[in-house]
């Protein structure tokens, strides 16, 4: 598990919260391998439906910022022959709500292609994905469903939860030779700025980040949750370990299991739906690998079983720092 | 009886061989080998899909579908392509490999289900055919969208390369067809896609796919030239593909071609025709046969005689008979095999699955892991074998194309090769 941000060890930072976070990542690794090209929809002078593109286009021209057709099928599957012919193809889709049109070129293409030609082929396509409530959208914008994806082998799912970790894992993403699936915490792209430092560096796709370090309780959560664990660690009346998944698809196991072993308490914050949510996963291989490390059974602090609802009702919705310490007292509080 | 299940009238295409072979145009510019060439290639593809057939009965082949009666498409179309061009076929296109002698023992490996890894370590590709040609699509349409995709690839990279795939006319009805043209025409993308129009996609005819006209006029939607020709006659496939490859090559953007031609067979070996469809239909399109059509043109002009045929069809026999002894001599795969190339690096899960598939092949119990430190000590692996260079900015890359478990060296020295032989550029 990684346990230090990228920005300790770096000299020259600027400040920047998760929108300018992306956006100096896309251009400097689009300086610096000039396969890198981006395609979506308003991807091109508009600069993105959050901006997260601005001053691309004018940088490095329709052919690298590439202004799609309204159709997120076709902008996978054209992207997924881009990638395979070599290109570093970096897609935008806007919300998560949208990408299911793509869902075929996913599973057909996109996951499948380097296995099925034997490794011949490869796809290293980074698909940017916005998900997550608490930006009062309208429905179908604010949707968590990444279980879908990380259901699917053969692609990366990773969800960074600060600026820093942003840049890191989106660089890492674009480099690496496999499809990756970047979550987006939506609701954090105009939240918190830190320092993140100007130099290139990429964080591991493959890690888990230890966010906290507490011996009472192991909170595992990642993207848009992680800042509500933070709140909820400061408010209850225990010694909480927060693990920041970072990579949802492979998981890191072993950061998991280490954690709650050593801590013997386990609540899961996710703000997806919880049947067959990642908590879903989470919980079974804690109680097929630590059961006899554990002190209470383990609990999940999500979003419930319906669709998402409208902005008027979202916050009830929506676990924050008041659920997640409840879920928290709750495992502190059970006596076997 | 329904000879044309299109809307359009009967035999309103172009064409320059009449069914009996005789000229009803100008021919293309072709030399008496390119002729030849083409010829062997129908033959080849016809006895290696027989083949194929025969292998699926004996159980060998799980399942086989042939394009008898419809190989003029693949073949007189893929033949247009130049050197390094790409295509992208789907799976009624033997004809496309035969014509640029992709090694037949890998297809027929593969067809008998063989692992991708397995069939590269046992039948490594010794020369590359000279167009890439990625692994055969399964899944309808969506090659039409990767395609263009690599035809955008080649135009925002100034390269003059042409890609060419192939969709049945029931696919067309997918979104994905949409969805590709309409790139294709915004890009100008070097994109040839062909329509192989055999007028039933299992058991739905033409007509109930679609109320358009034909299914040419559906590029007129996405802006995308098209042109609807004789799927029977080779020289007439060729010809309006090499005009849209030729179109694309220049930087004129993309083509699309429909070409006309009848399913003669079943839709694959599970498939039982008679159930659907008059039967009798096959009189009239057996008189329109690519391959006879063809022999006669050549016969007529003095490019074959009975001494040449019987020859080629005396090759084609033996490199059919050769690529099945050489498919069957290659090993079983072994079971973890599954588990290569998902990603570059291996993660926790994939390795304790191992582990588990390893136990149970070895009459052990998977299921005694209850601390996730792995089954008897074996899960030592490769944590070496994780990427992302820490805060370094290092390539966060594993570059041997296999998965980082020491075992067996299932990783491949080419890397790159796709398993018809065609090249990553």
């Amino acid at each position: 598990m990684s346990r230090t941000d990228a920005v300790e060890s770096s000299e020259s930072t600027s400040e920047m919260n998760v929108v300018t976070a992306v956006k100096e990542t896309l251009g400097q690794e689009m300086r610096r391998d000039e396969q890198v090209r981006l395609l979506g929809y308003d991807v091109g002078p508009i600069g993105g439906v959050y901006r997260a593109t601005e001053g691309l286009y004018e940088e490095f021209g329709p052919e690298r910022v590439i202004d799609a057709p309204l159709s997120e099928n076709g902008i996978l599957g054209t992207a997924v022959g881009m990638a395979m012919r070599g290109e570093r193809v970096v897609v935008e889709i806007q919300f998560m709500g949208f990408f299911y049109p793509a869902f075929g070129q996913f599973m057909y293409t996109l996951v499948k292609t380097f296995e099925r030609s034997g490794g011949g082929l490869e796809v290293p396509l980074t698909i940017r994905l916005p998900y997550g409530g608490g930006i009062k959208a309208s429905e179908y914008h604010s949707e968590s469903t990444e279980t879908y994806l990380a259901h699917t082998p053969g692609v990366r799912v990773v969800c960074p939860s600060t600026p820093a970790e942003t840049k890191g894992v989106l660089a890492a993403s674009i480099r690496d030779p496999d499809p990756v699936v970047v979550m987006e915490p939506k609701n954090q792209y105009r939240g918190a700025r830190e320092p993140v430092p100007e130099a290139e560096y990429t964080l591991s796709l493959d890690e888990a980040r230890l966010v906290r370090e507490g011996s009472d309780v192991t909170v595992l959560t990642w993207g848009a949750m992680v800042p509500e664990a933070e709140i909820a660690a400061e408010e209850v009346d225990a010694d909480v370990e927060i693990v920041d998944l970072r990579t949802l698809s492979p998981l890191d196991v072993e950061a998991v299991l280490d954690s709650v072993k050593k801590t013997g308490r386990c609540v899961i914050l996710h703000e997806a739906r919880r049947t067959l949510g990642l908590g879903a996963e989470l919980s079974a291989l804690v109680n097929e690998y630590a059961l006899d490390r554990l002190r209470a059974p383990v609990k999940r602090a999500t979003g419930y079983d319906v669709h998402m609802p409208g902005h008027e009702i979202e916050e009830f919705y929506l676990p924050d720092a008041e659920r997640a310490g409840h879920a928290i007292e709750a495992v502190m509080n059970y006596e076997f | 009886m329904s000879q044309w299940t299109e809307q359009r009238p009967a035999e309103d295409f172009h064409r320059i061989l009449a069914p009996d072979g005789s000229l009803d145009g100008e021919p293309p510019d072709l030399s008496a080998e390119d002729l030849c060439h083409l010829y062997r290639s129908l033959v080849l593809t016809r006895a290696f899909e027989d083949k194929t057939l025969r292998l699926q009965r004996r159980g060998e082949l799980s399942i086989a579908a042939r394009s008898r009666g419809e190989e003029a498409v693949a073949l007189g179309s893929a033949a247009a392509l130049s050197a390094d061009d790409w295509c992208f076929p789907s799976y009624r296109q033997t004809a496309a490999l035969a014509v640029w002698d992709a090694p037949l023992d890998r297809a027929m490996a593969t067809l008998m289900g063989l692992e991708p890894e397995t069939v590269d370590e046992h039948l490594p590709v010794e020369s590359p055919p000279e167009v890439n040609f990625t692994p055969t699509y399964v899944p309808l349409a969506v090659n039409v969208t990767n395609a263009v995709g690599s035809a955008m690839a080649d135009r925002f990279s100034d390269r003059e390369t042409v890609t060419l795939s192939y969709i049945g006319e029931g696919s067309t009805s997918q979104g994905d067809f949409h969805e590709a043209l309409n790139f294709a025409g915004v890009y100008d993308a070097p994109a040839v896609t062909v329509v192989q129009n055999n007028q039933w996609a299992i058991s739905v005819p033409a007509h109930q796919q679609t109320a358009a006209e034909t299914f040419a006029v559906k590029g007129a939607a996405h802006g995308v030239p098209h042109e609807r020709v004789d799927g029977n006659d080779v020289l007439a496939v060729y010809e309006a593909t090499k005009e849209a490859v030729e179109r694309a090559r220049a930087g004129n953007g993309p083509g699309l071609i429909e070409c006309v031609t009848y399913r003669m067979v079943e839709h694959n070996t599970a498939d039982e025709p008679s159930v659907y469809r008059d039967e009798s239909e096959r009189e009239y399109w057996a008189e329109r046969d690519p391959l006879d059509r063809f022999e006669a043109y050549l016969r007529e002009a003095g490019h074959l005689d009975d001494g040449a045929i019987e020859e080629i069809e005396t090759e084609a026999t033996e490199r059919v008979d050769d690529a099945v002894r050489r498919a069957r001599e290659v090993p079983a795969s072994a079971p973890e095999r599954m588990f290569d190339h998902h990603l570059h690096t291996e993660s926790w899960t994939e390795r304790h699955q191992r582990s588990e598939l390893r136990a149970e092949l070895d009459g052990r119990n998977p299921f005694t892991d209850f601390t996730g430190e792995g089954l008897d000590g074996e899960d030592t692996a490769s944590k070496e074998g994780r990427v992302g260079g820490d805060e370094d900015g290092s390539d966060s890359t594993a570059t041997d194309g296999g998965t980082t478990q020491a075992d067996e060296g299932t990783a491949r020295e080419e890397g790159v090769a796709t398993w018809d032989g065609g090249e990553r550029r």
